[in-house]
């Protein structure tokens, strides 16, 4: 008897139990920065922000299909956008243009999105391997341009943010940005949940299963991956938002190199790529390789975290959300149990 | 007067290191052609070439144009292995697999990279930087001259042994058709492990040529490997003339951006012109000839 029974096709975010687990651990959540120290807590925070990183990546490659090796690109734009709105003189902008953080915050994840509208429509015209590829290229080339332009970016040194958020003596700036964090992390869940659960959602499925077949059934192929983009290139953005007023402070290799595209993948993979509740035990995972595991191998956690993908696109593909399926998910009938 | 136009310099110094971009991206764009897959891990490949020149020649004094002997055996070695362990059983499987093992391997190289020698830029200098000769529109400096000729021997001799050996042949029809080959008994399991061996033991006789040249840190492995897949794309999946063509024009469009627009700019300028051309045609300027999408 397993844990959780569903019909074919049925949702298991539906079940009672699952709900309730999800309920008790944003309870677990809300109470963090009054139970545990600070640096703890930004841990937690940083790990909220893979959860974002990991479900935006997941909606593009794991449901689209389209392997991107560009996040970092929207991540680091989302940080630079919200850096300038929020400390414009250290930019180079005059200072009028400043806003309150969370304006700022959601400017920025929108210019993040601005750039892949634009950029959508010409980079889809590569697919496959070019599309990953040209994705690498394209941040590259952003991390370059930024890192050239010390007056807007600092250059390789970076400026400081300033944006306290800290409430009187009781609530500091990290547990303010913690909420944020949290906040946003529960919106990207819930409306990335949303769409692929919707006929978006479907038709990416049905575009990445098979592009042609979709295409001659009347599908709109660019559509689905421009609304995957775009969406995915939001919560990117918004991630790094607020990872960079987290950190307040920012330069190009903090937030646009190619890492944090590693991260996002790494996330996906240990997770459950195409798997809806994938990145998020993925984040859970990565947290603990990155900070436990370190640790132990010091030097060797990069090295690690490669074995760690290979070992599991080989002999996991489906990730932890696979091993949860498979001992606690019992199907009442037939066996269609992809893309959860 | 040695630099009496330096537009003309820039030129030969971006023929000659075009060469060896030429040999770096030639294993790249065979495992693309004959495998259809692009191999994420290149550009490490070639770092870990550079690296094994650059400790042989610290330890021993021994010139990197030996070391690179060396290094290519072992790279051999490696890519055998990386076919016959990892990728096998993948490698008609679609994109996701592949290209995620070798996105691992990629960053298990790096940080290998990183442990076993530090974060910081080395280089094999020989010692004779200043040594060249003048050829009247231009300073010819050994080390790049010698480079280059060793890059385009090694190309040549690949182009040969895929024209005129049975291997050779057999890897062609492979790329071909891969179904037809095996109907004609060709064992294409024999041809995907001996395909990636060549194409690793190629980025590791790069990278100990750049070595020569340039100072090597463990990070550089996604910057060449954007590189090399540039001159794929310009030269055409597959083909060796291609990639040559493809290798100089990125070393000399390289360093005349880096003259004119500074040299923050050299590796923009190679992007640029790889995204370009990418959005031209999609399938390379050349396209159509091996694998591909």
């Amino acid at each position: 008897m397993a844990f959780i029974e569903r019909a074919p096709g049925e949702s298991v975010a539906t079940d009672r139990r699952v709900l309730a687990v999800a309920a008790l651990a944003v309870l677990w959540l809300i109470t963090v920065p009054f139970t545990t120290t600070d640096s703890l807590t930004g841990l937690i925070l940083t790990g909220l922000v893979f959860v974002m990183l990991g479900v935006s990546w997941n909606l593009l490659a794991g449901y689209a299909g389209q392997i991107s090796l560009g996040h970092a690109a929207f991540f680091g734009m989302g940080a630079f956008v919200t850096a300038w709105l929020t400390t414009p003189t250290a930019g180079g902008f005059p200072e009028s243009i400043q806003l309150p953080v969370i304006p700022a915050m959601l400017i920025g994840a929108l210019a993040a999105a601005l750039i892949a509208l634009v950029i959508g429509p010409i980079i889809f015209r590569l697919s496959g391997h070019y599309f990953a590829i040209g994705t690498l290229a394209l941040a590259a080339v952003i991390e370059l341009i930024m890192l050239d332009r010390r007056d807007l970016t600092g250059g390789a040194t970076g400026y400081y943010i300033q944006a306290d958020l800290s409430l009187g003596e009781v609530v500091s700036h990290g547990d303010v940005m913690f909420y944020l964090t949290l906040i946003a992390t529960i919106a990207t869940v819930v409306i990335t949940y949303l769409i692929v659960r919707g006929p978006t959602g479907l038709g990416m499925k049905a575009i990445h299963d098979d592009e042609d077949a979709a295409s001659s059934l009347g599908v709109n192929p660019l559509k689905y991956k421009m609304y995957a983009f775009v969406v995915s290139s939001f919560f990117a953005g918004l991630a790094g938002a607020l990872y960079g007023h987290y950190t307040l402070y920012i330069n190009p290799q903090s937030t646009l190199a190619v890492t944090w595209t590693i991260d996002a993948l790494v996330v996906v993979i240990l997770g459950g790529m195409g798997t809806f509740s994938g990145p998020i035990f993925g984040a859970g995972l990565f947290l603990l390789l990155d900070n436990g595991l370190s640790a132990i191998v010091s030097g060797y956690s990069e090295a690690v975290e490669g074995i760690l993908i290979i070992l599991f696109i080989i002999f996991l593909p489906t990730g932890l959300y696979g091993l949860f399926k498979e001992y606690l998910i019992e199907e009442t009938d037939g066996s269609d149990g992809a893309h959860d | 007067m040695v630099f009496s136009d330096l537009a003309t310099q820039t030129i030969v110094n971006g023929l000659l290191l075009g060469g060896i971009y030429a040999l770096a991206a030639l294993g790249l764009s065979l495992v693309f052609g004959i495998m259809d897959i692009v191999n994420l891990a290149h550009g490490h490949m070639l770092m870990v070439g550079a690296y094994i020149a650059i400790l042989v020649f610290a330890a021993t004094g021994i010139t990197p144009l030996v070391g690179m002997v060396l290094a290519m055996a072992l790279m051999f070695g490696l890519g055998v292995l990386l076919q016959k362990v990892l990728l096998k059983h993948v490698v008609d499987e679609g994109l996701e697999q592949p290209i995620i093992i070798l996105f691992g391997l990629a960053l298990i190289l790096q940080n290998l990279g990183r442990v076993i020698l530090g974060g910081d830029a080395r280089t094999a200098d020989i010692g004779i930087p200043g040594n060249g000769f003048d050829i009247g529109i231009a300073f010819m400096s050994f080390p790049r001259t010698v480079t280059f000729i060793v890059a385009v021997l090694l190309i040549a001799a690949t182009w040969a042994f895929l024209q005129y050996t049975k291997t050779g042949q057999a890897i062609r029809a492979t790329a071909q058709n891969r179904t037809a080959a095996k109907h004609m008994g060709i064992n294409t399991d024999q041809i995907y492990v001996i395909t990636l061996g060549i194409g690793t033991a190629l980025a590791g006789a790069a990278g100990a040529l750049l070595s020569m040249l340039f100072p090597i840190d463990p990070y550089v492995g996604w910057s060449y490997l954007l590189k090399t897949f540039a001159v794929v794309v310009l030269g055409g999946v597959g083909s060796v003339l291609g990639t040559l063509v493809g290798g100089l024009v990125l070393g000399v469009s390289e360093n005349l951006g880096a003259l004119y627009l500074g040299g923050g700019y050299r590796n923009v300028v190679s992007l640029l012109i790889f995204l370009a051309v990418l959005l031209v045609k999609p399938e390379g300027l050349f396209g159509g000839s091996g694998g591909g999408e």
